[in-house]
């Protein structure tokens, strides 16, 4: 059967000036202890009236607004690890399976991998800085033809031109000719003897 | 995932700059330039130029000035691979006979422009066109020889083909002395 202290909300409202009774000051002094366990992070007790539980909500919200609320250590470990775990991209945990950061990670992973980066461009680099100079190939003396295979100047073979013999052009081309012909000649053997 | 693309962008650096190796020309088994090889035309041009001058000599010595110099002239227009260094020496040396056969014949001045336009086209000193130097200080000299030293008003201009004439023997002498030079050193 429920009494007046029990519904506060629908029983006669007292007079301004009236003194508290007995069962109110026990009821307040009850609901305030209950208020500081639960600011304190106890488990509120499962059996609660309605208007109770209302009043415990209001109180909570009142006290967080003020800004004087800390969380227990455990959550805000919690909170921070999670909020860490977001910031590098894995999924985040639930508060119930919090594991501190520094054991969860396996830390090693991204430095392995910048690691061993670092080692190949380093490798890279290196190789490219001691790679010898590529040798030029050599054009084998016996690609190309011998000297006197080749068109050239005459004034080797003919010599400075004396005054007497400025007009001897006959005998100078004949042996312009003649020392052509033996280059001419031996190239195109050399040719027709290659498969 | 960041760092492995970093890895993959690394390796795929490494990887490139390996394949970047200068490409190696191939050793050529192509013979040489052919220009650089006597050829067929180069032995066909030096072939007729001997027969011209043989035929010219012929019939110099027949007295038929006139042929010697056609034939001479032939030598000129003979047709030689671009870039034979043949082709000009064979041509100064022909310039230098045709030059000799006009002053033979009295023609002074085309054999003056016979050597000075061989001595112009010249891409390079060489003892034909010392020979050519050699020529025209004949030619000077034969200029000089037709003038009546008799008459005062020819007196200076003998002089200054006399002068032309020393200077044409002397830059002869110094071609010759400076190929000389160098074939030595080649050697």
């Amino acid at each position: 059967m429920a009494t007046d202290d029990d519904d506060i909300l629908t029983g006669p409202i007292p007079a301004p000036e009236a003194e508290a009774s007995a069962s109110e000051r026990m009821r307040a002094k009850a609901f305030g202890e209950l208020v500081d366990k639960t600011l304190a992070g106890r488990t509120p007790p499962p059996a609660m009236s309605a208007d109770d539980r209302a009043l415990l909500e209001v109180a909570t919200v009142i006290r967080a607004a003020s800004g004087n609320v800390e969380l227990p250590a455990a959550k805000r470990r919690s909170l921070v690890e999670d909020a860490l775990r977001q910031a590098v991209g894995t999924t985040a945990a639930t508060a119930s399976g919090v594991v501190p950061i520094t054991r969860a990670r396996r830390r090693w992973v991204p430095w392995a991998i910048a690691g061993a980066s670092t080692l190949v461009a380093v490798a890279a680099v290196l190789m490219l800085w001691l790679r010898r100079p590529p040798v030029e190939p050599q054009v084998s003396l016996q690609e190309r033809p011998p000297t006197y295979q080749t068109s050239r100047p005459a004034d080797p073979l003919i010599g400075p031109i004396d005054k007497e013999h400025a007009a001897d052009a006959s005998s100078r081309i004949d042996a312009i000719f003649a020392n052509r012909l033996d280059g001419y000649r031996d190239r195109r053997l050399a040719l027709r003897r290659k498969p | 995932m960041k760092y492995l693309v970093l890895l993959i962008a690394v390796i795929a650096i490494t990887g490139c700059s390996c394949r970047d190796e200068r490409p190696t020309k191939p050793p050529s088994l192509q013979p040489a330039d052919p220009t650089e090889v006597i050829g067929d035309e180069l032995m066909i041009a030096l072939s007729k130029a001997k027969n011209f001058h043989h035929k010219a000599r012929v019939l110099r010595s027949e007295g038929k000035l006139d042929e010697a110099i056609a034939s001479v002239r032939e030598i000129l227009s003979l047709k030689f691979p671009a870039g034979a260094p043949e082709a000009e020496d064979v041509r100064n040396d022909a310039r230098a006979l045709l030059a000799k056969l006009l002053v033979e014949k009295g023609q002074n001045e085309e054999a003056m422009s016979v050597v000075t336009e061989g001595i112009a086209q010249s891409q390079r000193e060489s003892f034909f066109v010392a020979n050519l130097y050699t020529v025209k200080g004949e030619i000077h000299e034969a200029r000089a020889d037709k003038l009546d030293a008799k008459d005062p008003a020819n007196k200076q201009k003998i002089v200054d083909e006399k002068h032309a004439a020393i200077e044409a023997y002397d830059k002869s002498n110094a071609i010759n002395t400076e190929l000389q030079r160098r074939l030595m050193e080649e050697r």
